[in-house]
């Protein structure tokens, strides 16, 4: 008997396909088709979080970051200035707003759950003007009234859970991360939503209380001075704020046609307050 | 910063990955046709007309890993399901070049044919979570001298 072996035959036991092709194909087929799924997951959650009573938020008081007030006054000052703004806002039953104060340095100023707003000591040395502070004010009164916080703790919650059951179940730590940066982007492309939503609440509020919406650009301006000077370079998709740009734009744009309305200025002792 | 250390991982292994495996085929085409003169053949029993002066076990064995890309594309495959094509040609070359490592350890005891060829698959890095690192390839049978 003759035995032989002949040339192995090409492209049978393996895949001629281009491995760019596949690659393409699966990246963008699989990373695609989690994010639709992310995407209205959160949307969901987004849609049923106002659900959760208010009431409930009150007992969750752990998101706020808080020192003691550096004077009553102050506190008396920023507490009325948020029931004027809060008044015309038709916030409902049980509601109610409480300010606080952190003494560090970050230029920021945030709301969370239970009606709390907090501002830090950074935010508010760089403010020109009552005007502008109101702006900010107002407008972390509408992240609340529109139950901002809970609805993002809902929407993160969820793209958490679906996030660990897809990267778990892929059973690979790169791609596992890959996944988690691509659940992110769908919960920041989010929150953008709701700081347009804001703003444009504050906006309405500022010219019930003051007649104008002069010297909130002002405001913006400033911010973003110290975070060209802080950060340099930020990827504007990646950014929870809208572009400050555009916000300056849209407030000037509203503000050119109020030439001559004045503008109030703070309280004599707002300076000695932070020192 | 982590997202551009991904792509160039990535790039690094499609790269050199490519390069890499393009080169090995060739190189195991060549080497197959010039040891087609030994043919290894997955028969138990020889012909009785053989009557070769001495037997000889002679083994191949090959530890190849796989590249970020080829895991990459592998791991989202795993979502879907379907031919993971990218660890096709890996262990086809593993298979292969277990086989002409063989055929050339017979070849160099002046054996004419390799019988009961035997290949044998077992991954590295079992135990390591679930990650898929190197595979090894042995192959194995039982050389005629004449």
């Amino acid at each position: 008997m003759e035995y032989s072996n002949q040339e192995i035959p090409e492209g049978i036991n393996y895949s001629r396909t281009h491995p760019l092709k596949e690659f393409f194909i699966l990246t963008f087929g699989v990373l695609g088709s989690l994010l639709v799924l992310f995407f209205v997951l959160t949307l969901l959650a987004d849609k049923i979080a106002h659900l959760i009573p208010f009431e409930y938020e009150k007992d969750m008081n752990a998101f706020v970051d808080a020192t003691d007030w550096p004077d009553p006054e102050m506190q008396s000052y920023m507490q009325g200035l948020a029931d004027s703004l809060s008044a015309g806002m038709d916030l409902p039953d049980g509601m109610e707003i409480s300010v606080h104060y952190n003494d560090s340095d970050i230029v920021n100023a945030y709301a969370t759950l239970g009606g709390n707003v907090v501002f830090y000591k950074g935010l508010l040395e760089k403010m020109p003007g009552e005007n502008a502070l109101a702006m900010v004010m107002a407008h972390e009164i509408a992240h609340v009234k529109s139950r901002h916080p809970i609805r993002s703790l809902g929407k993160g919650v969820v793209l958490m859970i679906v996030v660990s059951m897809v990267s778990s179940s892929v059973g690979d730590a790169m791609v596992g991360n890959v996944v988690g940066n691509t659940g992110v982007m769908a919960l920041l492309s989010f929150s953008r939503s709701h700081e347009e939503e804001a703003d444009e609440l504050a906006i309405e509020q500022l010219t019930r209380l003051y007649g104008h919406v002069r010297g909130a650009e002002d405001l913006f301006k400033a911010i973003k001075e110290s975070s060209d000077a802080l950060s340099g370079y930020e990827l504007p998709f990646l950014k929870t704020h809208p572009d400050i740009d555009s916000r300056i734009e849209r407030i000037e744009a509203l503000s050119t046609r109020q030439e001559g309305a004045t503008l109030t200025p703070l309280p004599d002792s707002y300076s000695g307050w932070l020192e | 910063m982590e997202f551009i250390l991904f792509i160039s991982l990535l790039a690094l292994g499609y790269g050199f990955g490519r390069y890499a495996e393009n080169a090995h085929f060739k190189s195991i085409r060549e080497r197959e046709r010039t040891l087609l003169h030994i043919p290894a053949v997955a028969t138990k029993k020889a012909d009785a007309s053989l009557q070769p002066r001495e037997t000889m076990l002679v083994s191949g064995s090959v530890v190849v890993s796989v590249d970020y890309f080829k895991r990459f594309i592998a791991s989202l495959r795993n979502i879907v399901g379907g031919r993971v094509t990218s660890y096709e040609t890996l262990l086809d070359r593993a298979r292969r070049e277990a086989v002409l490592r063989m055929k050339q350890q017979a070849a160099n005891m002046g054996a004419s044919i390799i019988f009961n060829v035997k290949l044998e698959t077992a991954s590295i890095s079992q135990g390591q979570g679930d990650s898929i690192g190197s595979v090894e390839v042995l192959a194995y049978g039982t050389a005629f001298i004449d």
